[in-house]
């Protein structure tokens, strides 16, 4: 049965031609009403009916409504004992099959199990090489590459490029057509990949702005082309950055098309950056979520062990072995797909990213390969496998390293389905607990549950894992890179926190009891002081109206800092005057009568807008970033000055207003001029790099106020690309060299009696925080969950000299880990 | 005096049928708009189509049960719409007229009986699930609705018009999903943020109802 008469007799006539002279009795059903494409189960059951006999009959079908309109025909047959079988064989080279067995008078049975495996033979003929996952770098090519059907270049427009999820997408899209399709990145000349692999895609490191090619072979060639077009010109449906959508042609010819594509690379490839090794070793904990805790550790085991790389699989064993291991692969992805739909959709995201790995064909070629080849064990196989592709993505600098932990988990689910096991993982646990683990699988950080998980510890992971990443949009605080956590045994009381990188097992009643009052506390919040009644506001950080109702939650007195890119994010070009005005006035008016510092768009670098910043700076975070986009687009900051004096006028909250990304005084003096033309009154700048710091007398002079944005004044000092996990610990605060930074501008502050704030992730480190105002900072702000923490430690401390002299004895210290043992040698007891 | 019928009569339920097809000819373009954004924009031509011939079905062949009525109905769509709504909505009216069976008129509990049977009926032929983002997000929560009505005491009426809201907000509920099954499904995530064109045809469905049976 089939949507189309014309194709239905077709495929009987030709059938019919192989058992000339002793045709079996064939009937076809196909179409529905008067000459329409579609299928009718009524006229199925009339069918079956004329052919029906006490040897049954094999219904073949086509695709979609076919398969529900033959099992309704089922119910519509007028003789309910009729023997029917649907067949799931291929339409027509099952038709062609079953009707050479049932011509020869074989069972029911056998005419359909000839059907099914009617496809064996072409498969096994045409079996192609597995698709080709190197960058083709080494050696020369083999031969041409076949000429593909259809052909087209595109740009990608999104920002983030063809990263784990557009990749699921074009691998799903894709699989709807008859094609073979190739994804090239003719920018770095990585490829082409087949684009139904998703680890193949991934290793094209195709980011936002690169041109990539698509080719594709086969019947939908055209149609499977233009489907990945319209993805990428959609942006995969995600931000994008700017450039036109799809460029250059979308030609069906070949010919056209400028030539066979592996001859391209070598000469289009165009310099890639030196590609990182993400395997450095890590040193000392990081904290990368905040938050101080105490519990029990859940120790989660370690990741699967290698298996016997010297066992070889007897040859008759290998079929078995791979089809043994392909039904397991098929398991994990159904299990994670299942999974994935009850989870939060950030989470659902990357379990079905790694769903997508497991289905692979690349991945499933290699690991057949392997066994029936080789004769490795499956085992064995899928550890090879996925250790092939861990090496190209390691090969692929820092961003794919970082998904390194997703082939680990497919590997280790398929290893634990092959050997019977329950999917690796954390078990159900009633209690809460603080988990302990290696490295945290993403499908272990994805179904996490936030009321029960009080911390997580990992031995490995960056500030850039799927860890750090989702332990913080969870809210959980987390530390990466924990030696210790390899030590640590099940069931262990630890104080872990989540901003300083500090584990402690079995901590004392002391340490537990201050964990248990900074929890009090932040009950009743109060204004930030010291014991002796030294003012410290503490205040907010928040990135629009949204986060209003945390930071008052957290009693703060005001905000630090208010973010204003959220206004900008997600769309193609910048919001207008009345939509910012409404923007802020909300935050403004949620502090009626307090400060708020509202701080102008801080593009560039980890923010790229695609309206703002240029692509493909070879270094964004000393490009084109903060203020600097002020000289290439003026009109944005002068609208947004513009919305800010507005909404000021509008509300009663004290509006502050700075620039980031200040690195001379000329900058500082023009944003000033800048401000008072749009009658601002309160105008600051930040200080986040070293020359605007070894500059803050200067600038001070221009300006009212400064404010420390610690992260990038760490970043800018020690030269260290805050995204970078392998140098986390160059990026720390307390680098002594940063602390000297902070003490000079300080200095400057106090000589000139304005004030100095901190609004990095400094300010929410309690040891830290006291530092700072030892150091002469004028006002904390932090993000609300770090405050009542921070509140609590000032207060412990009796006077401001204590401050001081810890200030003075971090400053002093040669390394980062003398500088906070110092500050905390000098901290009181309690 | 309470004139107000308990049951629907074979007449209200034949006004829910010419109902559905006037809201499906009415709405034929736009079902077939939401299917071209994630499937093969023809659901609103097959099933204009459909409806079109058990409107002609009906005229000339005037069931006298409602059982007849349901089965008139089912079968005309099966062999008539082509495409995987055929075979589904076939699936509901056939199960409606199986469980009516020989009768002029259905109280609340017989109707909510009825639907979902119907409701089993398609759940077994296109094996989705809530969250599939497909009729079965809008059928299900109208029949729970509706039975659930019926037992908390409302009138039959009553009982449609929160089917009719149910249905509503169930056809709502598809825009964020993802497709996982039918055409759609190899859209995967590009499916999101569409309405599934099998929920809006079912919301008419139960609008019909509802008209029918105020």
């Amino acid at each position: 049965m089939s949507h189309s008469r014309r194709l239905a007799q077709a495929a009987v006539d030709l059938a019919l031609e192989m058992v000339a002279g002793n045709e079996p009795p064939v009937a076809i059903a196909a179409g529905a009403g008067d000459d329409v494409i579609g299928t009718d189960a009524t006229r199925i059951a009339e069918e079956i009916a004329t052919v029906a006999s006490e040897k049954g009959v094999l219904v073949l079908m086509d695709l979609g409504s076919a398969i529900l309109s033959s099992e309704l025909a089922l119910e519509l047959l007028e003789d309910p004992d009729t023997i029917v079988r649907l067949s799931s064989a291929p339409f027509f080279e099952g038709l062609q099959a079953a009707v050479v067995l049932a011509s020869a008078g074989a069972s029911l049975d056998e005419v359909e199990r000839a059907a099914v495996s009617s496809l064996d033979a072409k498969s096994t003929q045409l079996r192609h090489p597995p698709p080709q996952d190197e960058p083709p770098t080494d050696g020369p090519d083999t031969g041409p590459a076949p000429e593909p059907d259809a052909s087209a270049d595109a740009t990608l427009v999104n920002q983030d490029g063809l990263h784990a999820r557009p990749a699921a997408a074009v691998v799903a899209t894709v699989a709807g057509f008859d094609a073979q399709v190739t994804i090239a990145n003719l920018h770095s000349g990585a490829g082409p990949v087949s684009a139904g692999s998703p680890t193949g895609l991934a290793t094209l490191d195709a980011r936002g702005s690169d041109p990539v090619r698509i080719e594709a072979s086969g019947p939908d060639a055209q149609a499977a082309v233009n489907a990945v077009l319209a993805l990428i010109a959609n942006g995969f449906g995600e931000e994008q950055a700017a450039g036109p959508a799809v460029e250059a042609d979308a030609s069906s010819d070949v010919g056209t098309d400028g030539g066979s594509p592996k001859a391209a690379p070598a000469q289009t490839a165009r310099q890639t950056q030196p590609r990182r090794s993400a395997r450095q070793a890590s040193a000392g904990p990081v904290g990368v979520s905040p938050g101080r805790v105490v519990g029990p550790a859940l120790v989660l085991p370690p990741p699967a062990t290698e298996p016997d790389p010297n066992r070889v699989l007897a040859t008759q064993d290998r079929q078995a072995a791979a089809d043994r291991a392909d039904a397991a692969a098929d398991s994990v992805g159904v299990a994670l797909r299942e999974q994935a739909s009850h989870v939060a959709a950030e989470a659902r995201d990357i379990l079905e990213a790694i769903a997508a790995i497991a289905g692979d064909p690349a991945l499933r070629a290699s690991l057949r390969s392997g066994i029936l080849d080789r004769g490795r064990t499956p085992e064995r196989s899928v550890w090879e496998a996925i250790a092939s592709i861990r090496a190209q993505y390691e090969a692929g600098g820092s961003r794919l390293a970082a998904r390194v932990a997703d082939l680990v988990a497919v590997r280790d689910r398929i290893m634990a389905q092959l050997a019977g096991q329950r999917a690796p993982g954390i078990p159900d646990q009633n209690n809460p607990y603080v988990l302990v683990a290696t490295d945290l699988a993403p499908t272990d950080t994805a179904v996490l549950d936030p009321a029960r998980c009080l911390a997580i510890v990992t031995r490995e992971g960056g500030p850039t894992s799927h860890t750090a990443i989702l332990a913080r949009s969870l809210g959980i605080p987390a530390v990466v890179a924990a030696e210790e956590a390899g030590t640590i045994r099940n069931g262990a009381m630890l104080l872990v926190d989540g901003a300083t990188g500090e584990v402690i097992t079995d901590p004392s009643d002391q340490q537990r009891a201050d964990v248990a009052a900074g929890d009090h506390a932040h009950a009743a919040p109060g204004p930030g002081a010291t014991a002796d009644g030294h003012r410290i506001p503490l205040l907010a950080n928040l990135g629009s109206g949204d986060d209003l109702a945390a930071a008052h939650a957290s009693g703060a007195e005001g905000v630090g800092l208010f973010r204003t890119e959220f206004c900008f994010l997600d769309r193609a070009e910048a919001p207008s005057v009345d939509e910012q005005v409404t923007a802020y006035r909300r935050v403004f008016d949620g502090f009626a009568g307090q400060k708020v510092v509202i701080r102008t768009l801080d593009a560039g670098a980890d923010k790229p807008l695609p309206f703002v910043t240029a692509s493909g700076e070879p270094n964004p975070a000393l490009g084109v970033r903060g203020y600097r986009t002020a000289l290439t687009h003026p009109e944005l900051l002068d609208d947004q000055l513009n919305a800010i004096a507005q909404a000021a006028d509008l509300a009663s909250a004290q509006v502050w207003v700075m620039a980031p990304m200040i690195s001379t005084i000329g900058e500082a003096s023009a944003f000033a001029s800048q401000c008072a033309e749009h009658g601002l009154t309160q105008v600051g700048v930040m200080i986040e790099t070293p020359a605007a710091a070894l500059m803050a007398k200067e600038i001070l002079a221009t300006v009212d106020f400064v404010s420390l944005g610690t992260n990038d004044l760490a970043q800018y000092t020690m030269a260290a690309d805050r995204t970078l996990g392998s140098l986390a610990l160059f990026n720390d605060p307390w680098q002594p060299s940063v602390l000297r930074l902070v003490r000079a501008v300080c200095t400057a502050g106090t000589a000139v009696g304005k004030p100095v704030g901190v609004c990095g992730e400094a300010a929410a480190d309690p040891l830290l925080a006291t530092v700072l105002v030892g150091l002469g900072v004028t006002s904390l702000s932090m993000t609300p969950r770090a405050r009542s923490a921070v509140s609590n430690r000032l207060r412990t401390v009796s006077s401001i000299d204590i401050c001081r002299s810890v200030a003075e004895a971090a400053c002093a210290a040669a390394t980062p880990v003398a500088a906070r043992s110092a500050a905390a040698a000098g901290m009181p007891r309690g | 005096m309470v004139a107000e019928a308990q049951g629907a009569t074979l007449g209200q339920l034949r006004v829910w049928i010419d109902s559905f097809h006037t809201l499906v000819a009415e709405q034929k373009a736009y079902l077939t708009e939401l299917d071209s954004a994630i499937g093969d924009a023809d659901h609103g031509i097959n099933m204009s189509r459909g409806m079109n011939a058990v409107a002609a079905k009906l005229d000339v062949s005037s069931p006298s049960t409602i059982g007849e009525l349901f089965k008139t109905v089912g079968m005309t769509l099966v062999s008539t719409v082509g495409g995987a709504s055929g075979p589904l909505y076939g699936t509901f009216f056939l199960r409606i007229g199986t469980s009516a069976g020989d009768v002029e008129e259905l109280d609340g509990s017989g109707l909510g009986t009825a639907l979902q049977a119907a409701l089993d009926g398609v759940l077994a032929r296109g094996k989705a699930q809530v969250g599939d983002k497909t009729m079965i997000d809008a059928l299900t929560s109208a029949v729970e609705a509706f039975r659930g009505a019926v037992q908390g005491g409302s009138s039959i009426a009553d009982a449609a018009s929160q089917a009719q809201d149910a249905a509503e907000r169930g056809r709502d509920s598809t825009t964020p999903l993802t497709a996982r099954k039918g055409r759609a499904s190899y859209l995967g995530e590009r499916s999101i943020g569409h309405l599934d064109p099998g929920a809006v045809s079912t919301a008419l469905l139960f609008t019909a109802l509802a008209k029918a049976l105020a």
